[in-house]
């Protein structure tokens, strides 16, 4: 892909993503119904459960990218996968946030030390070594390699986290949507406005991730043009 | 196969054997095992809290703290002499070398253990129950998937400027398990439960060991090659 062809669906992405965002935030407020016990708090629901979506989709491409980069060495696949961890760490955040506070109305907690809450923060935390590893390694190429094969063992705690709700006998809410035995349980408009945060939320991470893919690919082109002249600071 | 295992036999018998001549990451390593210990007395007050019942926990903590400390060096040491290179270059497979190096720290942290245990029971008296066989076979299953996963990251670290402040936020998240299966299953051990109550927590662990063994040796390779 050429760099305009990058940015030009970034910026695409980015304009219909924060459109949506706007759409859902109107229909979190003035549409959607109220959920019956947990009151008007449950509206947090379509902020963190997007958010969460966008987490795991952003940590399961970067370990896809990374183990891929293992086996293949393209330069490309480390952009992706650097640039997925980044949004899946800022999404991530917004996720450990956003549901401490539901929780803490609902579960009468902000936090308790249940196997899904205690294995995203864990998986939160690898990715945040991830990026200390890429920072800190002594050299470039090492530190790629050594961030994938993180990027591969924080992965190994995704279906982890997803079957952690089946298993164990938790607070955590059972999946709504993703339900195997009933289907969906949600309400028509709850489950619109859910399906809208989706949407929207996976349009401005796809807008983010191309911006930054973008980013290395720039600098890739940079470290070509001044190979063989002293570098830059 | 022989080969393999002659191979792996030698780097684990130079490994101990410079561990033995300098005494280096042992000497560190049991200092802060039984200093660690110390500090714990001072840090809970044992008018509110009765030890006995902190015991696995205390014990756990003290091996993570003081394991990582030496495994923290696995490769710095080579690295310093540039030996690394020789190991590296040599016609011994890197997951042998990653193998070879899980041994020689599995040796040096259960060591560590029967410090601690006896740091701990000098200091607070600690009851270890009785059933000395199945304590033993637990603290060895957590301890080689403790040592697996943590081998594996002080290669990585080795290799960054942040060196060994790097390793437990590497280590720790993916450690938990090790935490709560380990202290859960010493806990009832120390409590003298029946062996019903410790074998679901084993196995557990018995998994996470082969999990992380198994991930371990197959990206070492991608960690060290040069």
């Amino acid at each position: 892909m050429s760099l305009a062809r990058i940015r030009w669906m970034a910026t695409v992405l980015g304009v219909l993503g924060v459109a949506g965002v706007l759409v859902l935030h109107w229909l979190v407020f003035f549409w959607v119904g109220t959920e019956r016990t947990m009151g008007i708090v449950q509206r947090i629901f379509y902020v963190h459960v997007p958010s969460a979506w966008v987490t795991f989709l952003a940590f399961g491409i970067t370990a896809l990218c990374g183990a891929a980069y293992l086996w293949l060495r393209d330069e490309r696949l480390d952009w992706a996968a650097q640039s997925a961890a980044e949004g899946g760490l800022i999404f991530g955040a917004i996720m450990l946030t956003s549901g401490p506070l539901w929780a803490a109305y609902a579960w009468g907690t902000p936090w308790t030390w249940e196997p899904r809450l205690t294995l995203t923060l864990l998986m939160w935390f690898v990715f945040v070594g991830y990026f200390l590893v890429r920072a800190s390694a002594e050299d470039r190429q090492a530190g790629k390699r050594m961030a994938a094969v993180i990027g591969v063992l924080g992965a190994l705690l995704i279906p982890l986290v997803h079957v952690s709700v089946l298993w164990f006998p938790s607070l955590h809410p059972q999946p709504v949507v993703l339900n195997v035995e009933e289907g969906p349980t949600l309400d028509a408009d709850m489950l619109v406005t859910l399906m809208i945060g989706l949407l929207a939320f996976t349009l401005i991470f796809f807008s983010v991730f191309f911006l930054r893919y973008g980013l290395e690919h720039l600098r890739y082109q940079r470290a070509l043009e001044t190979r063989g002249q002293p570098r830059a600071a | 196969m022989t080969v393999y295992l002659r191979q792996v036999a030698a780097i684990v018998r130079k490994d101990l054997l410079l561990e033995v001549r300098t005494g280096e990451r042992l000497a560190a390593m049991g200092a802060l095992t039984v200093l660690v210990a110390v500090l714990f007395h001072f840090a809970i007050d044992q008018g509110l809290v009765r030890m006995q019942l902190l015991a696995a926990g205390l014990i756990w903590m003290t091996i993570l703290f003081g394991g990582m400390l030496g495994m923290g060096r696995t490769f710095e040491m080579e690295r310093e002499q540039g030996a690394i290179q020789g190991l590296l270059t040599s016609p011994v497979p890197l997951d042998g070398i990653y193998l070879a190096k899980v041994v020689s720290n599995f040796v040096l942290v259960t060591l560590i253990e029967v410090v601690a245990l006896a740091a701990y029971w000098l200091f607070f008296g600690f009851n270890y129950g009785n059933d000395p066989l199945l304590l033993a076979g637990v603290l060895g299953v957590a301890t080689l998937g403790f040592v697996a996963v943590t081998t594996l990251f002080s290669a990585i670290s080795a290799q960054t400027n942040m060196g060994q402040t790097l390793l437990p936020i590497l280590i720790f998240p993916l450690l938990v398990p090790v935490v709560i299966f380990g202290v859960t299953a010493t806990g009832r051990i120390f409590a003298s439960r029946p062996v019903q109550e410790v074998e679901g927590s084993l196995y557990l662990l018995a998994a996470f060991t082969v999990v992380a063994l198994t991930a371990g040796t197959i990206l070492f390779r991608y960690v060290v090659e040069e």
